[in-house]
């Protein structure tokens, strides 16, 4: 049996990871765009503050592959699959026969449509040390720009707050996440901001003059998979691969996991495209156990959670309000937080909460049990 | 049984809550939504970062499945003689 891996990041090699314990004889190979061993991307924040040297991000050892008779391919990517004859063509000209493959790519940034000095991404190690290297060439006096309204951005103005780097921030909406949260979870997100000396510019499209006077500029504007390749060989695309909930997509013997695969989740009834870690690592010890010939759903109710300046944001489950046919909002901008309930069908789907941390355990469960919405402090 | 020393390091941890999404029993999430240890889904004493477990093996394997599951590697597992079992060092 002959396993192919498209993507060396924690959806990827936690599929090889579960493969090997199922199948010790098995030949198994990832392909990573990457050079370094898998990391935690969940850690880049951590180590951008200081809270952990570099290496304590990366989750496996160079060794770890050869160790675990993991046939590891760095810096390069597929061009072409070919489901017919089951082989993938690579970037550095090889060709790899498969009897078995994972599509476990991720998603690649969007980026700025300019080029300018000082602009920094956060998705990899490689743009961490850039931003490191950004923040360490300082000389006093500088600004620091944010672009985005989204989990990144936050991680930008958190990181610069750490490095005490006086902030803008601009984004396209009325506030963070303008798809999803209400307008008193917008204040709360852009009024703690402001309380902390953050000027913020909400309604503001990008432009080279916007951060004129900023010395780096964050940039989190999403991510955007690449699918040439994959609509090229007749995998049914969507938001993105298309799977059911055993994580197989169209084409036979070809598999997705992790952030780029839109898998059919039977927990609230519908396709779900889902960029979070928990997600990406569990999908990939799942979608394993699929293709060592288990049939078995994958059932989970993800979360991500993270913070701006101190205050707590979660979300849970399906977080898409368009989806949604009712919304149940718990809580205010004056008393300090606000949640969102998301429901389908009388059930509840998934949930925004900010500055509630405790809602969450309650709402979660209900989500698990396909309970209507729980009552909440 | 074996004993084992969990510890989650609040400054680390960011509340994704794999470890509770794995090993509920013996991790919750607090109002500061950082993961806090229980044992067996009970607190013999005050609410705590860190205690002392006895676990069977099979336990064992899911503490510490739970505590490699942590993107922020927020949770050290020791065991009887102090060797850190994860992460490994």
């Amino acid at each position: 049996m002959r396993y192919l891996i498209l993507g060396g990041g924690i959806a990827g090699t936690s599929a090889a990871e579960e493969l090997r314990k199922r199948d010790a004889a098995a030949e198994i190979a990832i392909v990573s765009e990457e050079q370094h061993p898998v990391y935690s991307r969940v850690l880049l924040p951590h180590y951008v503050k200081g809270k952990i040297p570099r290496e304590r991000v990366f989750l496996k050892k160079e060794t770890w592959y050869g160790e675990q008779n993991i046939e590891w391919l760095t810096g390069v990517r597929a061009t072409n699959i070919d489901v017919k004859n089951q082989s993938v063509a690579l970037s550095d000209g090889r060709e790899l026969p498969y009897d078995k493959l994972l599509i476990a790519t991720g998603g690649e940034i969007r980026t700025l449509p300019f080029e300018r000095r000082g602009v920094a991404y956060l998705r990899t190690i490689d743009d961490t040390d850039h931003l490191l290297q950004l923040l360490g060439e300082r000389t006093g006096g500088e600004r620091g720009g944010v672009y985005g309204g989204g989990f990144i951005a936050c991680e930008f103005v958190n990181a610069f707050a750490h490095h005490s780097l006086p902030t803008k921030i601009a984004f396209r909406g009325p506030h963070f996440w303008s798809n999803l949260f209400d307008e008193q979870m917008g204040a709360l997100v852009n009024d703690r901001m402001r309380s902390q000396g953050v000027e913020v510019l909400p309604g503001t499209l990008i432009s080279d003059e916007l951060f004129a006077d900023c010395s780096i500029v964050g940039i989190g504007i999403g991510i955007e998979p690449d699918f040439s390749i994959l609509k090229d060989a007749g995998i049914e695309i969507g938001g993105g691969v298309k799977t059911n909930e055993f994580l197989e997509t169209n084409a036979p013997n070809v598999w997705a996991a992790g952030d780029i695969a839109e898998y059919f989740d039977t927990i609230v009834g519908r396709h779900l495209l889902v960029g979070n870690w928990m997600n990406a690592q569990m999908q990939g010890r799942a979608v394993a156990a699929n293709m060592a010939g288990e049939k078995k759903p994958f059932q989970l109710v993800s979360s991500y959670a993270t913070n701006i300046l101190g205050l707590e944001i979660i979300f849970v489950g399906d977080v898409n309000r368009q989806a949604a046919e009712d919304v149940v909002v718990h809580g205010s901008a004056a008393a300090g937080g606000v949640t969102q309930m998301f429901l389908r069908n009388g059930k509840i789907v998934g949930a925004a909460i900010v500055g509630r941390n405790m809602d969450r355990a309650p709402i979660t469960k209900a989500i698990q049990t396909q309970s209507g919405p729980p009552t909440l402090a | 049984m074996p004993k084992l020393r969990i510890k989650v390091d609040p400054d680390l941890c960011i509340g994704a809550a794999s470890c509770v999404t794995i090993a509920p029993e013996t991790f919750q999430l607090n109002e500061e939504n950082k993961a806090y240890v229980l044992d067996h889904g009970a607190e013999p004493t005050p609410r705590t970062y860190e205690r002392i477990i006895e676990v069977t093996d099979a336990e064992k394997e899911n503490m510490i499945l739970a505590a490699q599951s942590c993107p922020t590697l927020a949770i050290f597992i020791f065991d009887e003689n102090e060797k850190q079992l994860f992460p490994e060092t």
